[in-house]
């Protein structure tokens, strides 16, 4: 069903997150990398995750008037 | 966190360190250090005031020497045709350093004083001489002009006299006059004579000049005057000055007397002119062979002048340089405490404890470059003073690290939030800038302003896009996120893309009024396209954009909540984690929590299945206060709502009196015992607000042992433990917190506010300028230019509206959310910047 893609989709995400974590090189710059990707990875998982899941059930159908584009 | 590497994470961890360092190593050390850049120097004299320290006559005569070159640096800048100043690569540098040093400064000292006198002579001459030439110029003037006058009163003069020879016996009058000697010249060979007064004044002050000397002598005077078109130019301060030639015939010497006083009172000068013609030729032909002269003069000494300057450009910036780090240094060197009788200077200052090594490598290569065998010798003191906050930031961070400084500097060690800014400023900016096309703009600006970085540092840009320029690596982000948000709203200049199927179908053979019927898909990335061409796609999308709102801007604040957390952990507080954290978490989620999840609930279940009709979510929350445990079953989400929603009352309830008493309670208790036991004076460690480090004054003695120094150690002030204080503390902070979750949580509204208008705007210009240009009915040429011009408003608009003046308020807006919202939960900012000595920054305040 609609709601288990999220959870699907949220797995994935976080797998890739841990992997981003494991394989960021020890430098100077490992904490800014590994605490960028997981946030906007997150941060873009989220959004889409809200965006999706609200279009999942609607309450709502779109409603047109005006119908002379449809000509073609 | 790894500490290997430093982070953005917590600032560094800082050393208090002490420098003996022996006098005749001591420049070099420190030029050493400020070559390095990471030792913030402490005043060791605070007391003494800045003419009392020892290296205040060695800066005097620094100051003087950075006068004069930017005396000279003005001059050269002046001259016409330019000359260029060689940049400071080009040039061999200045020895700064070494056991040389002392002696070259010496001898630019004296070569900087050697080419100001010259200069100076040279420009008072020059001056003297474009006086002499304007001068000149003047009676050149006067002599010329005047000719005319002359020649049309002789005139004049002859045809007067004509008519009295022809005439009657009044004539005469006139020859008696003669007779008296109040027209001199009458008697003279040249047939004119009359007294007069010549010379030059201001065109401005010419109508006052008249009728002054119209009413001072009231009406006993010729006057006549014309304008000379060419201006005069001030040799020294370059103005343009119009000037007049004035010449007045009057008699008397008493007279003539009045009109000079007057005329030079008002800035005119004179200048003697003989009445006979051959006179003034004479002179005309000598003025004009003088000018030459002063002009060949004045030509050769420009030259001169300007192989000097020449000389002096060619070693400007080397010596600007130079003298700039020579100043930074003796400043430092006056901030270091003498020891007169060991010949060597103390020095203390923090440092990032990870550059030690570092910094006693520096101080044995200063000891090669001075040629001496005694280093400067580094110790560390143990110290309760507070240390000062480092970040080390990169190119990539140093603008997102600003915006968080712009709010307050972190505390020592606290959480920086600068680190996690990297991306939740760009993200929450996009949420509310979301459009590909803009986005794409941004992003393609800023990736430009990148890859030309080397160029563009080197050029020196307008204020406005240095502004741009510095915040280069945030707008790449805020670009690379506006793009993902344009696809989550399916916006590419308010056009909807159609990338997968749409999960609606539009009915077959439409009439009037349709509404589309669902087909089962779900479009899965962003929104389904057929919203933007809906009539009511506003209350889908409004609805939508309004929910998410609201669960990132609570997710976003619980996060900011859980940054505490680490914070209490590092400072060894565990008291805030259960007094303050966990009553705080509750707090917000038991109400602003609950509803997200009941926002992602109510999404979940398809209402069309459901045997009741979907409730109203905000109806919902305020009923859950206004009517706790009754829920009207007709607008129910689920079953039991009314239990778990007391249930989530009565916690956020209990949480209010938990923040409020817990930790003034614990505290107290603690006092009580360390009162018991008899320390009431080492409180101020105890009480749950001393430092990370303390130090015991036996440790602090033996680091003093032998060296004979005083060393500034001001104790933490210990605050005596104030109940009332705790209390009302507690209380404001309470109160805050629990006001700031709903205030703040309608706050993040604002990201619905903006994304709106921003979509809206962008729609509203599209159908105003190109839609206006696709429907327009005319011919083919006609139409083309239409639709060209109306492109490019369209997208002039669209670059200064829709992208720079919507991306800076959408950038104030993620600002405000950032350091309210977000900072205001767990960010002190308690901290003051740690400032080492550098000579980075020399030659660029003298251009502020």
């Amino acid at each position: 069903m609609g709601f288990s893609h999220v959870v699907w989709v949220a797995i994935v995400i976080i797998a890739i997150v841990v992997v981003g974590w494991v394989v960021t090189p020890r430098g100077k710059n490992q904490t800014l990398i590994r605490t960028s990707i997981a946030l906007a990875l997150t941060c873009c998982y989220l959004m889409w995750a809200i965006t999706y899941l609200a279009q999942l059930h609607p309450l709502i159908r779109p409603r047109r008037g005006n119908l002379r584009v449809e000509a073609d | 966190m790894s500490t290997d590497f430093p982070s953005l994470f917590r600032s560094e961890e800082m050393s208090l360190v002490q420098l003996y360092i022996p006098s005749e190593v001591s420049h070099d050390t420190v030029s050493e250090l400020a070559e390095l850049g990471n030792f913030q120097f402490k005043d060791l004299n605070p007391t003494v005031t800045a003419f009392q320290r020892p290296f205040t006559p060695r800066l005097r005569r620094l100051a003087e020497m950075s006068r004069r070159l930017r005396l000279f640096q003005s001059q050269i800048v002046a001259l016409q045709p330019p000359l260029g100043i060689p940049p400071l690569a080009a040039i061999p540098p200045f020895t700064t350093v070494g056991p040389r040093a002392q002696n070259a400064y010496d001898e630019l000292d004296d070569k900087l004083k050697e080419h100001e006198r010259r200069l100076a002579e040279m420009n008072r001459s020059w001056e003297d001489l474009g006086k002499r030439k304007s001068e000149l110029e003047e009676k050149r003037w006067v002599l010329r002009e005047t000719a005319g006058f002359f020649n049309e009163a002789e005139h004049r003069h002859t045809e007067i006299r004509t008519s009295f020879d022809d005439g009657d016996d009044r004539a005469g009058l006139l020859e008696h006059a003669a007779e008296y000697g109040t027209l001199p010249g009458e008697t003279g060979l040249s047939g004119f004579d009359l007294e007069f007064v010549s010379g030059t004044i201001e065109r401005t002050r010419m109508p006052t000049f008249e009728r002054i000397l119209w009413r001072v002598l009231r009406g006993n005077l010729y006057m006549n005057y014309s304008e000379i078109e060419e201006p005069f130019v001030d040799p020294t301060s370059g103005k343009e000055t119009y000037k007049d030639v004035f010449i007045i015939f009057a008699h008397g010497s008493e007279l003539l007397g009045k009109i000079r006083k007057v005329a030079e009172s008002m800035g005119g000068t004179l200048y003697t002119i003989d009445s006979s013609q051959d006179k003034r030729a004479d002179a005309l032909r000598e003025v004009s062979a003088r000018l030459e002269d002063v002009d060949s003069v004045l030509y050769n000494m420009g030259q001169t002048r300007r192989v000097e300057l020449g000389k002096i450009a060619d070693g400007l910036e080397s010596w600007k340089d130079a003298v700039g780090r020579e100043e930074e240094i003796y400043k430092t060197l006056n901030l270091l405490s003498y020891d007169q009788s060991r010949k060597t200077l103390v020095a203390e200052g923090w440092v990032p404890s990870r550059d030690i090594t570092a910094i006693q490598l520096s101080l044995r290569r200063a000891m090669e470059t001075a040629g001496t065998s005694v280093p400067a010798i580094l110790s560390e003191l143990r110290t309760h003073q507070t240390p000062p906050t480092f970040h080390r930031t990169s190119v990539f961070t140093e603008a997102f690290q600003t915006i968080i400084d712009s709010y307050g500097i972190a505390t020592y060690q606290e959480v920086n939030p600068g680190l996690f800014t990297v991306i939740t400023f760009p993200f929450l900016f996009a949420v509310m800038f979301g459009d590909i096309g803009h986005g794409i703009i941004a992003f393609l600006s800023a990736l430009a302003m990148i890859l030309y970085e080397k160029k563009l540092l080197k050029t020196k840009l307008n204020e406005i896009i240095e502004t741009f320029f510095f915040g280069r690596y945030i707008i790449v982000l805020m670009g690379l996120f506006s793009i993902f948000t344009g696809f989550m709203y399916n916006d590419i200049f308010s056009k909807p893309l159609s990338l997968w199927t749409s999960g609606w179908d539009w009915p077959e053979n439409p009439v009037g009024t349709v509404d589309a019927s669902s087909n089962g898909y779900t479009y899965p990335f962003g929104l389904d396209p057929v919203w933007p061409e809906a009539d009511n796609s506003l209350i889908f999308t409004n609805s939508l954009k309004m929910k998410m709102s609201i669960v990132l801007g609570v997710i976003h604040m619980s996060f900011a909540i859980f940054l505490q957390v680490p914070n209490h952990i590092h400072f060894k507080k565990p008291l805030n984690i259960y007094a303050e954290f966990i009553p705080q978490i509750l707090f917000m989620w038991s109400i602003f929590g609950y509803l997200v999840i009941c926002i992602i609930y109510k999404w979940s279940v398809d209402w069309s299945q459901s045997s009741t009709s979907p409730p109203g979510l905000l109806n919902m929350l305020i009923y859950m206060f206004l009517s706790p445990g009754s829920v009207d079953p007709a607008s129910q989400l689920y079953a039991g709502q009314g239990f778990v929603q007391v249930i989530l009352l009565l916690i956020a309830l209990v949480c209010v009196p938990w923040m409020l008493c817990l930790k003034p309670y614990v505290l107290y208790k603690e006092h009580q015992k360390i009162v018991g036991q008899g320390y009431s004076g080492l409180t101020g460690h105890e009480n749950g607000n001393g430092h990370g480090r303390v130090s015991t004054s036996n440790d602090l003695e033996e680091e003093e042992e032998g060296a004979g120094q005083p060393v500034a150690e001001h104790t933490d002030d210990e605050h005596p433990f104030e109940m009332g204080d705790i209390i009302i503390h507690q209380v404001i902070h309470t109160i805050e917190f629990c006001l700031g979750c709903i205030s703040n949580t309608a706050s993040y509204l604002r990201l619905w506010a903006l994304s709106l208008a921003h979509a809206q705007l962008s729609e509203v210009l599209y159908t105003m300028t190109i839609e206006k240009a696709f429907l327009f009915e005319g011919n083919g040429v006609v139409h083309t230019i239409f639709l060209v011009i109306m492109f490019a408003m369209w997208f002039s608009l669209t670059i200064f509206v829709l992208c720079i003046m919507e991306g800076l308020s959408a950038f104030l807006h993620a600002l405000r959310l950032h350091w309210v919202e977000a900072n205001g939960k767990h960010y002190m900012a308690g901290g003051y910047a740690f400032t080492p000595l550098s000579f980075a920054h020399i030659g660029e305040d003298e251009e502020a």
